[in-house]
């Protein structure tokens, strides 16, 4: 019975959405992160009875086929890359981009991670850091006797130096673009990684040609709707105990069937 | 007697068919764009009995089979998701996009773009324009698309838009006699395809599945219910065929 599979192709395809829900929800209070959602096809279909054949010797042709379908299966967990809101901090070192771009990180391994979590720190040599300890780009490193640290809407880093009356530029944070921010692949620790379909990174200037601008004392939020994440997890389990409706009905009917000739 | 047996398979073999087309919509009551398929039937009559060789009283022994799987192309409901590049239509068009150099059709407006700034389907496919392949160049941002389709972005430092293509939707005369290809596209096969005027375009939506869950609910258990009914009655039947063999086979010491 085809019945059974199908609805066991839509329970496995619910479980799947679920897992995809619970950590846009377990990522509610990370910072930069980007929530999934889970994209579904159906299956290919059987075509018992095929339309637009010819049914009869006179020419009539059927004006629907008989069309069996095969269920669902996951097309991706595509990510939504919608700006998250910002949230003070106060911090000098806490940086959000609003807009486009992902602040750029130099990797121990020497390749490079992109991240929109700005909250970033100075690290004994007092390089610009981010929470892993991994330095942003590019590398902005702050004098022991500084103070005042402003970033401005371009990502220029100025420090007063002592027995200066000016301020004194540093650097400036770069921030950079894909075409396809969506494509990039996540690999934990907030950051991503170039892909094929993500294509090449584009380095910029903040508040520039498209780019997004810096705010300094800031932090972006996760862009996850815990209302919209909770009617989700609602429909996702309704369907799920849906499909389970369907198996047991079919095993009802097979039940019948096998129970005809004792 | 047998006629009767066969007449219960019969319906038997198109329940466990409708119950094949139920499941395939539960299972995809979250698939964007999804449209419900829903079974008919049609009785066939057996027009050469052996029967009809009696003079009189017998009939045609009529049969029940499917006639088709009909589609509900009604709209599905819209969900907000604030992704620009997820679009979702009102009305009756579908999206055209090229799949393997042919020409195929689909509800799921959840886009994307390609490395290279295409306009794909989840999928990976090419979703057309009125002119093409809709592409973007690489400092395009604030992507906008108006309700006719037409697709406008500022690019780099411009205070003005630019257009980057007009989405393509077209309709059909049938939208039945469109074929499930499975991936939420359909193929046109001989059906007409026209540009749509009527249907409009929501940018920053997707459209769900319109299956109808507590419908679908519903005819399960009655397909589950007629199907067990027949089960009872072909039982019947047997029963009623081994206590015939029985008694008049006894044969009197």
């Amino acid at each position: 019975m085809q019945a059974l599979h199908t609805a066991a192709t839509g329970m496995a395809a619910q479980e799947l959405n679920v897992q995809v829900i619970s950590n846009n929800i377990a990522n509610l209070r990370t910072t930069g992160f980007k929530k999934q959602t889970a994209a579904f096809q159906d299956l290919i279909y059987e075509h018992i009875r095929r339309v637009g054949a010819q049914a009869s010797d006179q020419g009539t042709i059927l004006p629907v086929g008989v069309d069996i379908g095969g269920g669902v299966k996951t097309v991706g967990t595509p990510r939504s890359m919608t700006q998250g809101t910002l949230s003070q901090t106060g911090n000098d070192l806490d940086l959000a981009i609003s807009g486009e771009g992902f602040f750029k990180i130099l990797m121990p391994d020497g390749t490079f991670q992109y991240t929109r979590d700005g909250t970033f720190q100075m690290d004994n040599q007092g390089r610009v850091v981010t929470a892993g300890g991994n330095p942003v780009q590019p590398t902005i490193t702050i004098p022991n006797n500084a103070s005042g640290i402003t970033v401005n809407e371009q990502g220029q880093v100025s420090v007063t130096l002592p027995g200066s009356s000016s301020n004194t530029v540093l650097g400036q944070i770069g921030v950079t673009r894909f075409i396809n921010k969506a494509g990039l692949q996540p690999v934990g620790s907030n950051q991503f990684i170039e892909t094929t379909s993500s294509g090449t990174p584009q380095d910029g200037i903040a508040n520039s040609e498209g780019y997004g601008k810096i705010t300094q004392g800031s932090l972006e939020q996760a862009n996850v709707d815990v209302v919209s994440e909770m009617s989700d997890l609602i429909a996702a389990q309704r369907a799920y105990e849906m499909n389970a409706k369907v198996i047991s009905a079919a095993d009802q009917m097979m039940q019948s069937t096998t129970a005809l000739f004792r | 007697m047998q006629n009767a047996l066969l007449i219960g398979l019969s319906r038997q073999m198109t329940l466990e068919r409708q119950m094949d087309v139920i499941a395939n919509n539960v299972a995809n009551a979250n698939t964007n764009g999804f449209k419900a398929d829903h079974s008919l039937f049609e009785e066939y009559l057996n027009s050469n009995a052996h029967e009809d060789n009696f003079v009189g009283s017998d009939r045609r022994v009529s049969y029940v089979q499917d006639r088709g799987t009909y589609r509900d192309v009604g709209q599905g409901p819209m969900e907000a998701t604030n992704n620009p590049l997820d679009m979702a239509i009102s009305g009756n068009a579908f999206f055209a996009v090229q799949v393997n150099g042919a020409e195929r059709y689909t509800r799921d407006g959840k886009f994307a773009l390609s490395s290279t700034g295409q306009l794909i389907t989840s999928d990976g496919n090419l979703v057309l324009g009125t002119s093409g392949p809709i592409v973007f160049q690489p400092t395009d941002h604030d992507i906008n698309v108006a309700p006719d389709g037409t697709v406008t972005v500022l690019e780099g430092t411009a205070k003005t838009d630019s257009i980057r293509g007009k989405i393509r939707m077209v309709t059909f005369d049938d939208p039945a006699k469109l074929t499930k290809l499975g991936a939420n596209l359909y193929g046109a096969g001989s059906a007409n395809q026209q540009a749509d005027a009527k249907s409009t375009l929501q940018q920053g939506y997707i459209e769900k599945s319109n299956v109808n869950s507590v419908g679908e609910m519903s005819r399960m258990v009655e397909v589950m219910r007629s199907y067990t009914a027949i089960a009872n009655l072909l039982q019947q039947q047997s029963d009623l065929h081994k206590s015939a063999i029985e008694k008049l086979a006894d044969v009197p010491a």
